[in-house]
C-alpha cells in the first residue's frame, strides 16, 4: 500500500523534482549503496582465512600443445582390485591355504564405489555370487587375461601415460596392457574388445574418456563383480597436485545394474628416480590353471 | 602428397575377384579420399626402386614441393602413426649374389619375386592334404601381397658387412646359441601345454618381435605414439609394446631383463637413436641369429623420417663376444591405415584348448583299440 | 654353420613372406584332414578376435534339428582396416563353408573357404586392390 504521507520527507522531495534530477538522485543513491555493500564484503572477507574457492583446481604444467601434462607413471593405492565395494578381509579355501597359507587371503578395503553398494539387478546379483564362489578358477586375472576398464586403472601395477598428438596411450606393467585413447575422433568400436574403444577429450583441466565396445569377459575385481557387453564407462581425470590425479568414473550397464554408479580414487605419481615399467608376462603362469585339465599325465 | 613414385606396391596383375561383395564396395567407396592423397591406381606396377645406395630415399620429381620433416609440438620429428616394415628384400644376400657382387635385383627379377610370392599366397591348397587344413589367408586379407609393403630392390637388408651377410660368430657365441636353443626348446607334442611352441600359446610370437624389428608374417604392423619423454611402439601381432624413455636415464642392472630388452632413446638431430640391452636369455624373442648374444650385447636402432609416408630404420648389432664384427641392416617403414585392433591373443586362444582336447580324444581312441 | 643356416632360413622366410608355417602344423593337429565337411548354416555371431576369428553358425541337420557350430577363420585385423565391423556380415547370413572337423569331435571346424549363397567368396577373393593410407 503506497501512502505518500508515510514516506520520509527526503524521498518526497526527490519525487517532486524534475525527472532527470530524480533519475540522477536515484542513481547516486544506488551507487553509494553498492559501494557500501562492496566495502562491507571486502572488510568481512579480509577478516577470514583465505578459503579455497568452491571448485579448487590445481593447474598442472602444460604440454607444448597446451594440454594438461599427465605424462608419467601412476598407480592406485587401494584394494579395489580385490573387491571394489567396501569389504572385510576374506580367506580363500583350506585347499589353497594348505599350499600358500596366509598369502591366499584377501585384505580389507574401504572400496571405491560411491554409496558402497553396486546396484545389481536381481539376476545379476545371483551371477555375482556364483562368480565369487568360483573366483579362484574364473577370475580373468588368474588366467592372465586383460583387465578391462576400469580395472586397468586400479590393478596393483604402475601404468604409464604417454600423451601423443592424436592419441594418449596408457600402458600397464600388467601384461603391457594397452589403452589407446583417441583424442580427435568420435568413431565407434569396429568390434568388441577387452579394453573397449576409448574416445577422449579435454574439458578444461579434466581428461574425459568415453569408452564403449567392450566384450563381456572381464571382471571389475577378484571378487566376481562383472559386466555385460553393454558396458559404458565415462572417466574424468584431473590433476590435483604435482603428485596425484583425481580419478572418477561413471559405470553404466543396464543389463547388469539397475542404474549407473560412480567410483573414485586418487592415482599417485610413482616418484622413484628412474621408475619404469618392467615386464610381467603372466601367460605362462596361468597355463596350468587353464589347460592343466587336458594333461595326458596329471601333475604329481 | 607429391606425385613421386611411391614406395607402395600398386595393385597388380591378378584378376580382381568378384567385385560384388559388401567389402569391395566399401573399400571402393571409402577410398574416395581427399585430393592430397594419391589413391592407389590399379594395374600400375611403376613404383620407385630403393635408390642404388644403401638406405637412400626415393627421389622426388623436381616440380614437387620440398618435403620437410613434420614435428611434434615438442619439436621432435614426428614418428607417430601406423606403419609396416613388410618388404620383399631378404635379410641376407644369397651366396650366388655375394659371388656376383649383385647389390640389387633388376626390375624384372624383383617383379618376378613379388609375383611368385603373390602366386604362392593365392595358390589353392589341395583338398585332403595337411596344407589344406587352414582357413585361406587371402580371404581375410592377411596375405602379404594384399597388404601395403615397401618396395626395396636390394638383395639384402644387411648393408654392413658389404657382402650383405651376417658375420661369423665366435666359438663362444655359437656355443651359447646352441645351448640356449636346446635349453629353451619346447618338447613338442600335446601331452602338456608347456610342450607346445611359444608362438602358438601367444607367449612370444614367431616371427619374433625383436628388436631388431624385422618383418612379421602377417599383421606385421606397428603403431607409434610419442611424447616429449617417451616413444611407445605397439606391435600388432600379439600386441607387444616397447616403451623407450628419452630422458637420458641409465640402464637398469643386468639382473633385470626383458624379452624385448630394455631400451634407451635420444635424438641425434632428426634421428631417433635407440640403444637396447638387458635381453632375456630365452632366444625365442629375437631373430635366430641372435640366440647366442652375450650380456654385453647392444642393439642400436636409428629411425629417421624420409618422406610423407616413410621412415628409414637401421639397426646395428654390436657384440664382440658373439660376432667377429658388428653388422648393420636397414629397411624402410611405410605408413598404413589404422586402426590396430586389439590382439588379446591369449584371451582368444581357443586353439590350444581344442588341440589338447583332440590329443586326449585320440589317446582315448587309441586306448580302446583291440589288441593294444 | 648352424647359425648361418638359421639366418639363411630366416631370409627365406622373409622372401616367401606370408604363411607362418608353424601355424599350419598346429592346425593339422587341431583339425582332422580326414574329416572334411561342408557346413551350411546361418550366422549367429562372428567373434572378431585374435589369433583367429570364429564364426558361430546354426546348422540344420537332415532331420531338421538345429545344431550350433564354431568355425575358425582368420584374424579380423586386416579387414578392420578396410572398414569391416561386427555389422558387416549380418546375423542370419547363410554361409557355405568347406571345413575340416575338429579332432576333439566337438561341433568345431576350421573353415577352408567361406562362400555366400550366390557363390561369392566372403570378404576378399584374393589380391584386392591396394588402398592408400590414411593418417590417424
Amino acid at each position: 500500500m503506497y501512502d505518500p504521507a508515510h514516506l520520509p520527507k527526503k524521498i518526497l522531495e526527490i519525487q517532486q523534482m524534475h525527472s532527470w534530477r530524480r533519475f540522477t538522485a536515484f542513481l547516486a543513491i544506488a551507487v553509494i549503496a553498492c559501494l557500501a555493500i562492496v566495502m562491507a564484503s571486502i572488510v568481512s572477507m579480509a577478516g577470514q582465512q583465505t578459503p579455497a574457492p568452491a571448485a579448487a583446481t590445481y593447474r598442472t604444467p602444460r604440454t607444448k600443445d597446451g594440454k594438461p601434462d599427465f605424462n608419467g607413471i601412476w598407480q592406485a593405492m587401494n584394494n579395489a582390485n580385490w573387491d571394489i565395494a567396501p569389504h572385510n578381509a576374506e580367506r580363500a579355501t583350506l585347499k589353497i591355504e594348505a599350499v600358500i597359507g596366509a598369502l591366499s587371503a584377501m585384505p580389507p578395503g574401504l572400496g571405491i564405489v560411491e554409496g558402497g553398494v553396486l546396484p545389481y539387478l536381481p539376476a545379476a546379483l545371483k551371477q555375482r555370487k556364483e562368480n565369487f564362489e568360483k573366483r579362484f578358477a574364473e577370475d580373468p586375472e588368474a588366467k592372465c587375461y586383460l583387465p578391462g576398464v576400469p580395472r586397468f586403472i586400479y590393478m596393483p601395477f604402475p601404468f604409464q601415460i604417454i600423451q601423443g598428438t592424436d592419441h594418449i596411450a596408457m600402458v600397464s606393467e600388467y601384461k603391457g596392457a594397452l589403452r589407446d585413447i583417441y583424442m580427435n575422433s568420435t568413431k565407434k568400436a569396429p568390434a568388441d574388445s577387452w579394453m573397449g574403444w576409448s574416445n577422449g577429450k579435454w574439458d578444461g583441466e579434466t581428461l574425459v574418456i568415453d569408452t564403449t565396445g567392450f566384450n563381456d569377459r572381464s571382471w571389475f575385481d577378484r571378487s566376481g563383480d562383472f559386466h555385460s557387453d553393454a558396458l559404458h564407462v565415462v572417466e574424468r581425470i584431473t590433476a590435483a597436485s604435482p603428485y596425484h590425479l583425481n580419478y572418477e568414473a561413471t559405470i553404466e550397464d543396464p543389463q547388469v545394474f539397475s542404474k549407473p554408479f560412480k567410483i573414485s580414487m586418487p592415482l599417485y605419481r610413482r616418484m622413484e628416480k628412474n621408475i619404469e615399467l618392467l615386464e610381467y608376462r603372466c601367460v605362462e603362469y596361468s597355463e596350468e590353471l587353464i589347460y592343466g585339465k587336458y594333461r595326458k599325465v596329471p601333475l604329481q | 602428397m607429391t606425385t613421386d613414385k611411391r614406395r607402395f606396391r600398386m595393385s597388380h596383375k591378378f584378376p580382381v575377384l568378384i567385385a560384388g561383395t559388401l567389402l569391395t564396395a566399401a573399400v571402393v567407396i571409402g577410398q574416395q579420399t581427399p585430393a592430397t592423397r594419391t589413391p592407389a591406381a590399379p594395374a600400375s606396377a611403376g613404383t620407385s626402386a630403393k635408390a642404388p645406395a644403401p638406405a637412400a630415399t626415393a627421389k622426388a620429381p623436381a616440380a614437387a614441393k620440398p618435403w620437410v620433416t613434420p614435428r611434434t609440438p615438442d619439436g621432435q620429428p614426428d614418428l607417430q602413426g601406423y606403419w609396416t616394415n613388410a618388404t620383399y628384400a631378404p635379410l641376407e644376400r644369397a651366396p650366388a649374389n655375394v659371388t656376383a657382387n649383385k647389390l640389387f635385383f633388376t626390375k624384372e627379377e624383383y617383379d618376378a619375386r613379388v609375383k611368385q610370392a603373390a602366386l604362392a599366397d593365392e595358390a589353392q591348397t589341395t583338398p585332403g592334404t595337411t596344407g589344406d587344413v587352414h582357413y585361406d589367408f587371402t580371404q581375410f586379407g592377411l596375405d602379404k601381397s594384399q597388404n601395403p609393403f615397401a618396395q626395396d630392390m636390394r638383395t639384402s637388408m644387411i648393408t654392413d658387412p658389404p657382402d650383405g651377410r651376417i658375420p661369423a660368430q665366435t666359438a663362444e657365441g655359437q656355443k651359447r646359441g646352441r645351448d640356449r636353443t636346446a635349453a629353451y626348446r619346447t618338447a613338442g607334442g600335446y601331452n602338456q601345454v608347456q610342450d607346445i611352441v611359444l608362438g602358438s600359446r601367444c607367449i612370444i610370437y614367431n616371427p619374433p618381435p625383436g628388436p631388431p624389428m624385422l618383418p612379421q608374417g602377417y599383421n606385421g604392423n606397428y603403431q607409434i605414439i610419442q611424447s616429449r619423454d617417451a616413444v611407445m611402439i605397439l606391435f600388432e601381432q600379439i600386441g607387444d609394446i616397447r616403451i623407450i624413455p628419452l630422458d637420458n636415464r641409465p640402464s637398469p642392472p643386468l639382473s633385470v631383463r626383458n624379452t624385448m630388452g630394455i631400451s634407451r632413446g635420444h635424438w641425434e638431430g632428426d634421428t631417433l637413436v635407440i640403444e637396447t640391452t638387458n635381453f632375456d636369455e630365452r632366444p625365442q624373442g629375437r631373430n635366430a641369429a641372435l640366440a647366442g648374444i652375450s650380456d654385453n650385447f647392444k642393439l642400436i636402432e636409428r629411425l629417421k623420417r624420409t618422406g610423407e609416408d616413410t621412415f628409414d630404420y637401421e639397426f646395428t648389432v654390436s657384440d664382440p663376444e658373439t660376432f667377429v664384427k658388428p653388422w648393420t641392416a636397414s629397411m624402410p617403414f611405410t605408413r598404413i591405415k589404422g586402426p590396430i585392433f586389439e590382439a588379446a591373443c591369449h584371451e582368444g586362444n581357443y586353439g590350444i584348448e581344442d588341440t589338447m582336447k583332440g590329443a586326449r580324444a585320440a589317446d582315448a581312441a587309441a586306448a580302446k583299440k583291440p589288441g593294444q | 654353420m648352424r647359425i648361418r643356416i638359421a639366418a639363411a632360413l630366416a631370409g627365406c622366410t622373409l622372401f616367401l613372406g606370408s604363411l607362418p608355417l608353424l601355424a599350419h602344423h598346429a592346425f593339422a593337429a587341431e583339425f582332422d584332414v580326414n574329416q572334411p565337411l561342408k557346413l551350411t548354416g546361418t550366422l549367429k555371431k562372428w567373434e572378431m578376435i585374435n589369433p583367429h576369428s570364429w564364426f558361430h553358425i546354426e546348422v540344420k541337420g537332415p532331420d531338421g534339428k538345429i545344431s550350433e557350430w564354431m568355425v575358425e577363420g582368420g584374424s579380423p585385423n586386416a579387414l578392420v582396416k578396410e572398414g569391416v565391423t561386427k555389422e558387416t556380415v549380418p546375423i542370419g547370413t547363410l554361409l557355405i563353408i568347406d571345413a575340416y572337423h575338429a579332432k576333439s569331435g566337438e561341433n568345431k571346424a576350421v573353415g577352408r573357404d567361406f562362400t555366400l549363397p550366390d557363390g561369392k567368396r566372403l570378404f576378399l577373393g584374393g589380391s584386392a586392390q591396394n588402398v592408400a593410407p590414411e593418417k590417424k
